[in-house]
């Protein structure tokens, strides 16, 4: 059982994704995380701890390893990938309630930008981590931002930008939140932003990596 | 270090550069074009040599035996400056186009000026309409880059309120520039033709830019401008008019109009694309039925943007690297010790070290180390090649996307042509190790600026081929393909 798991684990880690998937080089022809997930459930093993002793921390060390610079896009694309593979397995468990998240999560591309990969990445890791994430795309307005929080009492809520002429529409998103939903963090991030940025528009928290919205979130959860 | 003095004809222009300077690190800023990458095999760089010396290395001289060239001639690729020298620009006596014809045009009276308004550079050539000939030219970093170097920087100046002054320096700018032209070649203008990206033409127009700030980047008229001196605060007489030509769409102006002239794709059977790797980075593919264009953002990298010893092709800037003997040897601009990299090394640089096994096929460094060096002070971090995966990854899934669109693969395109300063520099051998281009190199051409030789066609036409051009073409945004993000992160890999 600990064996599954820890095969798991680096199956996810490097982005292994099921038994015929040609990367990484060094695992072919073993299994991937799509079936060892199944084998884990048939011998037995709970979908909980499934999540929280394969899964969450293979993309903890993904995500360290993505700020550290020592695995780039294309490594993380791949293990989010095979987590998801995995995630497939365990959700009826999430939908029955069987498996309990950390909290939900709401992220979207801000009005006027259609930049989705960075803020693709941060989903996937937050997922990662053991959160409910809800993805809202891209070229998203405030209203949309409040409906899904009034639909998901005590969601965080994040914003991602790429350019420095849509990062202005974060501080227009970030005074209609707080305007209507006082209690709600909300989190910025993308290449032009910065923790100064984040102070000055009234945002909660900002982080540059995928990693740095992770480790905060666990402070939050704990 | 000795300095000496290069002259120019049929150009007038005065140049001090320092001993042992190669003469295609000067020349190429005047609008002069070295199609073969400076492999001395088309001869289009020759040079007459009116007085002065240069000294002839024995490769130099067979190239110029098998070239067939009289004794006064130089291959200016393979020169380099050791005395005071005058020289008579070969390239400006032709209009050359890459498929090596010069290109076809009606005669008209009088003289012309055509203007490439680049986001760094601007290139004007005053052309004799009655033979095509080019009697001057002038070139001027573009005033505006005190606003920013990239596009995005500069709509963020408009939006803080500076498009009057933006408007106001450009005009003015370009109106000294041809009047400089004039001061030495006293002639009556019938035409001025301007091409450049659609910001550069609503800035030149006085136009609002903020639309293309953000999703849905709905510019208003992005058609024909056009002025009169008067207009334009120019204190010259042009007979005719001032035309700014038509952009595309939002992001690719008709400097891309002009780049599809130049290359005729417009009128070819065959699927062929045309690169131009510019501050911007704009792709074609089309043919006689059907066009597509896109712009990415791949050119920070290539100027040496986001790259922490990365600089723009000046002196002491790295221009090229090879691998002799299992040694990477490195050719610097200006002859000096070297102080950085510029976009032409970097993409060597990449090709080598996956040769070398020393980066992996994800773009890590298999040592474990941050960095590798490149020489005693220049190095490669493990994030500038990341930043180098970024960009050949957007010229590569553009290619990609726009093929799709066109319902065929890259591997159906017939011919590629690579267009831009920066394009003029690079290793087409390097460019498709490294998987940038994913087509054998036999089916890439360089071809210089292509939005110049367009502008200088644009003299000699009635507004026809470019309704003609326009018709067929669509402009595609990238990032709006639900395979974008797929495609793009697959061609950050190294195969």
């Amino acid at each position: 059982m600990e064996e599954l798991l820890e095969k798991l684990l680096q199956a996810v880690e490097f982005g292994k994704v099921d038994f015929k998937s040609p990367y990484p080089p060094q695992l072919k022809g073993e299994n991937g995380a799509y079936e060892l997930t199944i084998k884990a459930l048939e011998s037995g093993v709970g979908p909980q701890q499934i999540l929280e002793n394969a899964l969450v921390p293979a993309m903890d060390r993904v995500g360290k390893k993505f700020s550290e610079n020592k695995i780039f896009v294309p490594q993380m694309l791949m293990s989010a990938k095979a987590m998801g593979a995995s995630m497939l397995q365990l959700k009826p468990f999430f939908t029955s309630g069987e498996i309990k998240t950390k909290g939900t999560f709401i992220i979207g591309t801000v009005k006027g930008d259609l930049h989705d990969i960075g803020k693709n990445l941060v989903a996937m890791m937050v997922e990662g981590a053991g959160w409910t994430v809800i993805d809202l795309g891209v070229d998203v307005p405030s209203a949309r931002y409040i409906e899904a929080v009034n639909n998901n009492p005590g969601a965080i809520v994040a914003l991602s930008a790429l350019l420095t002429t849509t990062m202005v529409n974060m501080g227009e998103i970030v005074s209609d939140i707080k305007a209507n939903l006082p209690t709600t963090k909300v989190f910025i991030g993308g290449a032009p932003v910065n923790n100064d940025y984040c102070q000055k528009i009234g945002a909660d928290f900002y982080a540059p990596d995928p990693q740095g919205v992770v480790e905060h979130l666990s402070k939050l959860a704990s | 270090m000795k300095k000496h003095t290069i002259r120019l004809h049929p150009l007038g222009k005065e140049i001090q550069v320092n001993d042992l300077t190669p003469l295609i690190d000067v020349l190429h800023e005047f609008g002069i074009e070295f199609p073969c990458g400076g492999k001395g095999t088309c001869g289009k760089c020759k040079v007459r040599l009116l007085d002065g010396e240069i000294q002839i290395t024995y490769q130099h001289r067979q190239k110029l035996e098998r070239l067939a060239l009289a004794p006064d001639w130089r291959l200016a690729c393979f020169s380099k400056c050791t005395s005071d020298i005058t020289l008579e620009v070969e390239q400006f006596n032709h209009l050359i186009l890459a498929d090596e014809s010069e290109f076809d045009f009606t005669p008209q009276k009088g003289f012309g000026i055509a203007i490439d308004f680049g986001t760094t550079t601007i290139v004007a050539q005053l052309v004799d309409l009655t033979s095509a000939n080019v009697l001057a030219v002038e070139t001027m970093l573009n005033p505006q880059v005190k606003f920013g170097a990239d596009l995005i920087s500069r709509i963020q100046s408009c939006l803080d309120g500076h498009t009057g002054e933006m408007t106001q320096i450009i005009r003015s700018a370009i109106g000294t520039m041809i009047g400089l032209i004039l001061k030495r070649q006293d002639v009556h203008l019938e035409k001025v033709v301007l091409v450049g990206n659609t910001v550069m033409q609503l800035i030149f127009s006085g136009c609002d830019v903020s639309p293309l700030s953000m999703y849905p980047f709905h510019a208003g008229d992005l058609g024909m401008k056009v002025f009169t001196p008067e207009e334009l605060g120019w204190k010259l007489q042009v007979k005719e008019k001032v035309q700014f030509y038509p952009s595309i769409g939002s992001f690719v102006g008709s400097d891309i109009l002009a780049g599809i002239a130049a290359t005729g794709l417009h009128r070819k059977e065959n699927f062929t694309a045309l690169i131009d790797l510019g501050t911007n980075g704009e792709i074609v593919i089309g043919n006689i039925d059907q066009i597509v264009c896109a712009s990415t953002a791949a050119g920070p990298a290539f100027e040496g943007a986001n790259i922490s010893m990365g600089m723009r092709a000046v002196t002491g800037a790295i221009s090229s690297l090879s691998l002799i003997d299992g040694k990477m040897e490195v050719s610097v601009i200006g002859n000096t010790a070297a102080k950085g990299i510029c976009g032409s090394a970097l993409i060597d640089a990449v090709a080598i070290l996956r040769k070398m096994d020393l980066i992996g096929m994800f773009g890590e460094i298999n040592s474990g180390e941050d960095k590798i060096q490149l020489t005693q002070k220049v190095y490669l971090t493990q994030k500038d090649i990341n930043e180098f995966q970024l960009a050949k990854a957007a010229i590569a899934a553009g290619l990609t996307i726009l093929s799709n669109k066109l319902e065929i693969q890259v591997a159906d395109i017939h011919e590629i042509y690579i267009a831009g300063g920066f394009g003029n520099y690079i290793n087409l051998t390097n460019v498709v190790e490294t998987g940038m281009i994913e087509l054998p190199e036999e089916k890439i051409h360089k071809m210089g600026n292509t939005a110049l030789i367009g502008a200088k066609m644009f003299l000699f036409e009635d507004s026809e081929m470019t309704q003609e051009i326009l018709s067929k073409t669509i402009h595609v945004n990238l990032e709006g393909d639900p395979n974008f993000q797929n495609i793009y992160v697959d061609k950050m890999l190294f195969q």
